[in-house]
């Protein structure tokens, strides 16, 4: 049987009184890339804060790499060092006089107290792999604040890639990019998810390019709807049922994936 | 009041003077305190909490003066207590931050000045309070900051990494194990008592520019987190160790003075910042 990276039981959230995810189980097989599809609203990015600890949940287990998530989102560092998040953007206010080069070695380190110099030398050579592993060498001495939308996410990237990680967790993380960085994104992920091992839960819009690349596909729209493959779950049945009647056959242009 | 000219000799004089050597310490500490202590609260968009810490720390002062207590005893744990209300008010409340600062502190600034008014035997002026004595300064007062320092620097120190982390992106930070809820309340925390603690010397209309002015000007210019940081606190101290040896010189207000040199600093950062322009919005 192939290990579990992610195994999530009967989760429901609450927030502000009503809930958002209804009693929602799936698994996560080694080296697999998920899909979360839905439409807005319908818990997803939720679903991924809650299994990462940042939002707290109302009933039910989510167990990463065989450790069970406390009630209050805690993990050992030996299983956080191992999954990583990229958030559907982040936004920076103004001049933010913080280094490319410096972000990425925030992946690295764990987030105990520790003394800032510590680990130095592993840290600049972990941090010039990273980069040298997304192509983004030449922006080590950029500030974070003056990168570009796609250099921003290529460099969250490496900020997942700076560490060896199992589990890999994306909220959107095509939002924001043009038809052709978006593809070269893509690109890049696919070729890292194969390189380094990753087992990938991506929320998604882009329905076209999760047929393309994602092996499974989970339907939310507060409870899980259906799931399996891509061929299966995103049938014009299957899409009626989630997105609701009046859902038509969904051509995504990439062009919609610069709004949001 | 620019009469007095500048007189070398005077100034000699003058920091041969116990008093004076206190304040310049006391100055250089409180700087390097809020310059220090800024650059993070800049970046996370707190520089209205100490604003607003800093009016409502009159009416700490007031219910000292009722009560017959050392100021800077209620200052303390008033601003300590102001600062977990505002901290739980900002995320239970559905309005934004800023607007609830504002309430807090315009009626705390309104309280104190009725509960001043009521109070006849309170001589101290208010001229003082608002603009600071650091010309009063005591040694006891000079340890107290200089015990505050080395612990906020050591907190900061040892808690960088979550810190930035923190005013990146909190669901980020959360997810590379950062106990986010912890080190925010930490920080507002000790934020608020060092506003406290430099109210004596600055006054509680003018802290903030202690904590937000170097922190600007340094964001400005720098191109890495070490040295914005570092850059910030520096600059603290030298604006407020220039501008009290201006006000001894010339025999200006102090806490203005030091403020005027601040805001010269930030515009030399201004012309001199990559492109030459205010931060993107």
């Amino acid at each position: 049987m192939a290990e579990m990276i992610l195994e999530v039981s009967h989760l429901t959230i609450c927030r502000e009184g009503s809930t958002v995810v209804d009693d929602v189980s799936f698994r996560l097989e080694a080296e697999s890339d998920t899909a979360l599809v839905g439409p807005n609203g319908a818990g997803k990015s939720t679903l991924v804060q809650a299994i990462l600890g940042v939002l707290p949940r109302r009933s039910g287990d989510v167990r990463v790499l065989g450790h069970a998530l406390g009630l209050r989102g805690q993990l050992p560092a030996a299983v956080r060092d191992q999954v990583a998040y990229l958030p559907q953007s982040i936004a920076l206010h103004g001049r933010f006089p913080l280094s490319v080069a410096e972000f990425v070695g925030l992946g690295w380190d764990r987030a105990a107290l520790a003394l800032p110099w510590r680990g130095g030398r592993a840290r600049r050579a972990a941090v010039a792999l990273a980069l040298a592993k997304v192509g983004g060498e030449d922006l080590a001495k950029r500030l974070v604040s003056d990168l570009s939308t796609g250099q921003l996410k290529r460099i969250l990237l490496a900020f997942c890639v700076v560490r060896p990680r199992r589990l890999l967790v994306l909220d959107e993380a095509q939002a924001g990019l043009d038809a052709q960085a978006a593809e070269q994104f893509h690109g890049l992920l696919f070729n890292l998810r194969r390189s380094e091992g990753w087992t990938i839960l991506q929320v998604s819009h882009d329905l076209e390019m999760v047929r393309r690349t994602c092996s499974g596909v989970l339907c939310l729209n507060r409870s899980l709807r259906c799931s399996g493959s891509p061929d299966h779950a995103l049938s014009p049945a299957e899409l009626e049922r989630l997105y609701g009647r009046g859902w038509v056959a969904y051509h995504h242009h990439h062009s919609d994936a610069s709004r949001s | 009041m620019l009469d007095s000219g500048f007189d070398p000799a005077h100034l000699t004089q003058l920091l041969a003077l116990p008093f004076m050597q206190r304040a310049l310490l006391a100055g250089l500490l409180t700087g390097l305190l809020g310059g220090l202590l800024g650059s993070f609260a800049v970046l996370r968009q707190l520089s209205f909490f100490s604003d607003a810490l800093g009016h409502s720390a009159l009416l700490g002062i007031s219910l000292g003066v009722l009560l017959g207590l050392n100021p800077t005893l209620v200052l303390i744990p008033f601003a300590v207590l102001f600062a977990l209300g505002v901290n739980h008010l900002a995320g239970r409340s559905q309005l934004p931050t800023d607007a609830l600062l504002n309430i807090v502190y315009s009626s705390s600034l309104a309280l104190a000045v009725l509960l001043l008014s009521r109070v006849r035997s309170y001589k101290g002026g208010l001229q003082q309070l608002l603009f600071g004595d650091i010309l009063g300064v005591s040694w006891l007062d000079l340890g107290v900051i200089l015990l505050l320092l080395i612990s906020a620097g050591g907190y900061l120190l040892l808690s960088r990494r979550s810190q930035i982390l923190l005013t990146i992106d909190e669901p980020l930070a959360i997810s590379r194990g950062v106990a986010a809820g912890w080190h925010r309340l930490v920080f507002i925390v000790v934020l608020a008592v060092v506003v406290a603690i430099s109210i004596k010397a600055v006054g509680v209309l003018l802290i903030s520019a202690f904590v937000v002015i170097p922190a600007c000007a340094s964001r400005l210019v720098c191109r890495g987190f070490n040295a914005y940081v570092l850059v910030a606190a520096l600059l603290g101290a030298g604006c407020a160790v220039v501008g009290l040896l201006a006000s001894g010189a010339f025999d200006l207000p102090s806490g203005p003075s030091v403020v005027v040199v601040q805001l010269l600093g930030f515009l030399l950062a201004l012309l001199v910042a990559p492109h030459s322009r205010l931060a993107r919005p």
